[in-house]
């Protein structure tokens, strides 16, 4: 079909804001030639929901469980960042033991979105059979989360200085249970998505993404193992109990014979995730040390603690898309001077433009989901202006920049 | 078939019976409202939903009488749902605006926050009486 | 020629198959949504969801978009189901004769039936192109690609079944009343040898990998890519027009699954159990009903659950390379049959 590319018009093809390639709210324009996408575009901040703003009329008790709803997958990733923001701040020491619990749940959430990711990478393959059956297979991981915290979705769990559930030895058969399934189940996951010959077709050599891209780009999580960077926040800066703990950065070569960077290698670090995810869960309920899991019951204090905080500080936590980092500056009121979240779609999303280059319109969908992204983590800015100009350039932007540091440095 | 391992589990997976959770009836009946009224008048069975587990969060109860105003919920409610009442030093909360969080029951020195099983809380109207804890 | 009365029967007949086609094509789709419902583990809609959905979409407004034709854009879809309903009147149903194309003097053979069956995807191809949108635009050009793709394999399977029953000394090699045994009572089965039935076998397999490019279903629903074209070239289509497409493809299911158990498993209760005419006509067709949910459950329902959308340029190698090759080795085969049986005079 590429033959006489040169006499063919191009066109232009949108896909979004809403289409069934997409998840989540963005636009794309690509500049096609034929099958083939010659040029890209895309423009985010479909999903924007002010929530910075809401957080900064909020005190951090309160903002705890509004980063719950930054994101409807990664809810726990975001509140943990913001608790540890808020910790150092105030210089609040946390108990041993919520350090495991918040590893317990932040891994059975890595458990849950890599399968809720692997489900959607299938449908987007056309492949619902496996779509159907991933989205089964992740109602265990569901279940025991709302067994353990009392939801579902947005569990609500992490407290400044801990957690409000402490996970006591009788709920440990249930989660040993929850574990043994997935364990039991892994081989056949990985069987139906690996040895698939139509899903080998479509992902291998598609959407690759070389190792210098991807640090250039400064990819971080799963898409960034999946291209051969060894990084892994829970390695690298050890946070909660990741620092007792034997956790290695899963590579595709562990797997495969060798690193190439496409969609089926972020597959294979996706699914290779769930068993690390277990045996660091398996690892917490061996180690867990007894004692509080709260700093101080009394939210009066908790709340007055917060409200003397004076500082700021950075919280970075692995998320299942990556790495999720938030900024929090206190200044002595009871609600933050600043608070800013940087989500790790915000840090892939660059490496859309490199790795849709060339490629056909069939694969638009499951390159764009191979990066899983998260709209709604990451708008964080919408423009509003009478005269309708919504594009900022590079000088705009640097220029804005450094207006905010400014302010924030005052 | 090696090639195509689905095709192994999609044939086991026939006879197997399915996954779906049948809540409220198997297939979506002519008129919701019409189904749920002859439930209602016995004529017809509803499926029931799974359970709750142990410590689920559902729609919140309040005891008015040990109650002290302290207004300490109001300070750690997240969604800003819960209203003070200065006149009788009570508080109202608005459970359309609830995000289930269970703060204000962790926060309560008294214990007169607490939530309960109830989870079927679909509505029209956001300030329907039910929808409304005081 | 024609008198009165075969014409009259023609003409109900032709009504009696339009309204079967229409009612079995929507309770196939019934079907093979319950079956690929509970593959997935699910319990899937109700059998008689695809009346529902017609209905539904029969009771709303057709937009035709803007800058569409709208002349085309309307009638394509006619045309899709008025063809896709003719290629019914060409086939046998159990031992019912086609209602065209019956004995001898009839209007048409296999060759015509192959022309027809492109027939409906050229009127979605032109209704794709006069909607005037690029996912239409793109999901016509690969529709026109698909069609490519797949007459290729499915010429070689019908001419080699028509060469061999052709080689056996039978009339009319080519007329679906012959192939299907109507008026032989001897299928092909019957008349190749063990090399032939092996070769017979593979073109079986290369027919049911036809089917679902035929009907466009996963893994070679590529024009309509739910998730890449969202609906490709029916992206558009709405209301009555959209129905009518619905129609056309139930009924092409039919037409295609009709065409299999017509070629390779044409059999009849009533040549091997002795009873009365009319009751072997029922009992036949209950019977052909049988063979074609247990063609469209191995053609469509099982690949389509098992398998990941192809890329255009993997199904124009699967099908031109894989498939067609698969198909010359069949014919081939049934060639070397026929040395084998010595029928063949050059």
């Amino acid at each position: 079909m590429s033959e006489g590319a040169g006499k063919k018009a191009t066109y232009n093809l949108p896909i979004g804001p809403i289409h069934p390639a997409l998840k989540e709210p963005i636009l794309f324009t690509f500049k096609m030639d034929g099958e083939v996408i010659q040029e890209v575009d895309f423009a985010p901040g479909k999903a924007h929901r002010g929530v910075e703003w809401m957080g900064m009329r909020r005190n951090p008790v309160q903002i705890v469980h509004l980063t719950d709803r930054i994101c409807g997958i990664c809810g726990v990733s975001h509140s943990l960042a913001f608790a540890r923001t808020v910790e150092q701040i105030a210089e609040i020491e946390v108990p041993e033991r919520a350090h495991y619990v918040r590893t317990i749940i932040q891994e059975f959430e890595r458990i849950q979105s890599h399968i809720l990711w692997a489900g959607v990478a299938a449908h987007e393959l056309g492949f619902d059979t496996l779509f159907y059956l991933a989205w089964r297979v992740r109602e265990e991981s569901l279940d025991v989360i709302e067994y353990l915290t009392g939801n579902r979705v947005n569990y609500g769990i992490i407290q400044i200085g801990g957690v409000r559930r402490d996970f006591t030895s009788d709920q440990f058969p249930r989660i040993e249970a929850s574990l043994k399934y997935y364990e039991d189940l892994l081989g056949k996951l990985l069987n139906l998505f690996l040895d698939d010959k139509s899903i080998g077709l479509r992902c291998r050599q598609c959407g690759v993404l070389s190792r210098d891209d991807a640090l250039r780009l400064c990819t971080v999580g799963p898409t960034a193992r999946a291209s051969g960077l060894n990084m892994d926040v829970r390695q690298d800066s050890p946070y909660a109990a990741y620092g007792d703990l034997d956790v290695r950065a899963v590579l595709p070569d562990q797997y495969l014979s060798g690193t190439n960077g496409d969609v089926y290698d972020r597959i294979v670090v996706r699914l290779l995730e769930v068993p690390q995810s277990i045996g660091i869960i398996r690892q917490c309920l061996d180690q867990m040390p007894p004692g509080e899991v709260l700093w101080e019951t009394k939210y009066a204090k908790i709340l007055a603690t917060c409200k003397k905080a004076v500082g700021e500080a950075v919280g970075r936590v692995e998320a299942p898309r990556g790495e999720c980092l938030h900024y929090v500056r206190m200044d002595g009121n009871s609600n933050p001077h600043t608070w800013k979240v940087k989500a790790s779609t915000y840090s892939n999303q660059m490496a859309w433009l490199k790795i849709l280059q060339g490629e056909q319109i069939a694969d638009i969908p499951i390159i764009i989901a191979s990066i899983d992204p998260c709209m709604s983590c990451t708008d964080r800015v919408a423009i509003v202006r009478e005269d309708g100009t919504d594009v900022l350039t590079k000088e705009d932007l640097t220029r804005l920049s450094v207006e905010k540091t400014r302010r924030l440095m005052q | 078939m090696k090639f195509l391992p689905t095709v192994a589990e999609v044939l086991r997976q026939i006879t197997k019976t399915p996954a779906t959770n049948i809540f409220p009836a198997k297939y979506l009946p002519p008129s919701i409202t019409g189904f749920l009224r002859s439930v209602g008048e016995g004529k017809a069975s509803i499926h029931p939903p799974i359970g709750t587990p142990p410590k689920f969060r559902g729609k919140i109860t309040y005891d008015r009488d040990t109650c002290t105003g302290c207004k300490l919920c109001i300070r750690v409610c997240p969604a800003n749902a819960i209203e003070f009442l200065p006149e009788t030093k009570r508080v109202r909360i608005y459970v359309t605006q609830c995000v289930f969080c269970s703060q204000c029951n962790d926060a309560c020195p008294t214990g007169s926050l607490v939530m309960s099983d109830e989870f079927l809380l679909a509505t029209e109207d956001r300030y329907a009486e039910e929808m409304i804890v005081e | 020629m024609i008198t009165l009365i075969d014409l009259l029967m023609i003409v109900v007949g032709t009504i009696f198959v339009a309204g079967f086609g229409i009612v079995a094509g929507l309770c196939i789709f019934g079907i093979d949504r319950k079956f690929a419902a509970h593959m997935q583990a699910r319990i899937g809609p109700p059998i008689r969801q695809p009346f529902i959905d017609v209905m539904k979409l029969l009771c709303k407004d057709s937009v035709i978009p803007e800058n569409a034709v709208p002349s085309i854009f309307n009638w394509a879809p006619v045309v899709a189901l008025a063809s896709s309903i003719v290629i019914l009147l060409y086939l046998p149903l159990g031992s019912i004769m086609p209602v065209l194309g019956g004995l001898s003097g009839g209007y048409g053979d296999l060759i015509l039936v192959m022309y027809l069956l492109t027939v409906p995807a050229l009127a979605m191809v032109a209704g794709g192109f006069a909607s005037g949108s690029p996912y239409a635009t793109v999901g016509s050009q690969r529709e026109m690609v698909t069609m490519m793709a797949y007459e290729f394999p499915l010429a070689v399977v019908i001419i080699a079944i028509a060469w061999r029953l052709s080689m056996a000394g039978m009339a009319e090699p080519f007329s679906l009343a012959t192939i299907a045994g109507l008026t032989t009572g001897v299928p092909i089965w019957g008349v190749v040898g063990p090399v032939g039935i092996l070769g017979c076998i593979i073109l079986m397999v290369v027919l049911a990998w036809v089917t679902p490019a035929e009907v466009s279903r996963v893994p070679c629903d590529t024009p309509e890519a739910e998730t890449e074209l969202c609906g490709g070239l029916l992206v558009e289509y709405s209301g009555r027009n959209l129905a009518m497409f619905y129609l056309a493809q139930a009924v092409k299911t039919v037409a295609m699954a009709s065409l299999a158990v017509a070629i390779f498993l044409p059999w009849n209760i009533s040549w091997y159990v002795a009873m009365p005419a009319p009751a072997a006509v029922v009992v036949d067709f209950i019977f052909y009903l049988v063979k074609v949910v247990v063609v469209v459950f191995f053609s469509v329902s099982l690949i389509r659950v098992s398998m990941a959308r192809f890329r255009i340029n993997h199904l124009v190698t699967i099908y031109w390379g894989y498939l067609a090759g698969l198909g010359i080795i069949g014919l081939l085969l049934i060639m070397l049959d026929a040395f084998i049986k010595g029928g063949i005079v050059i």
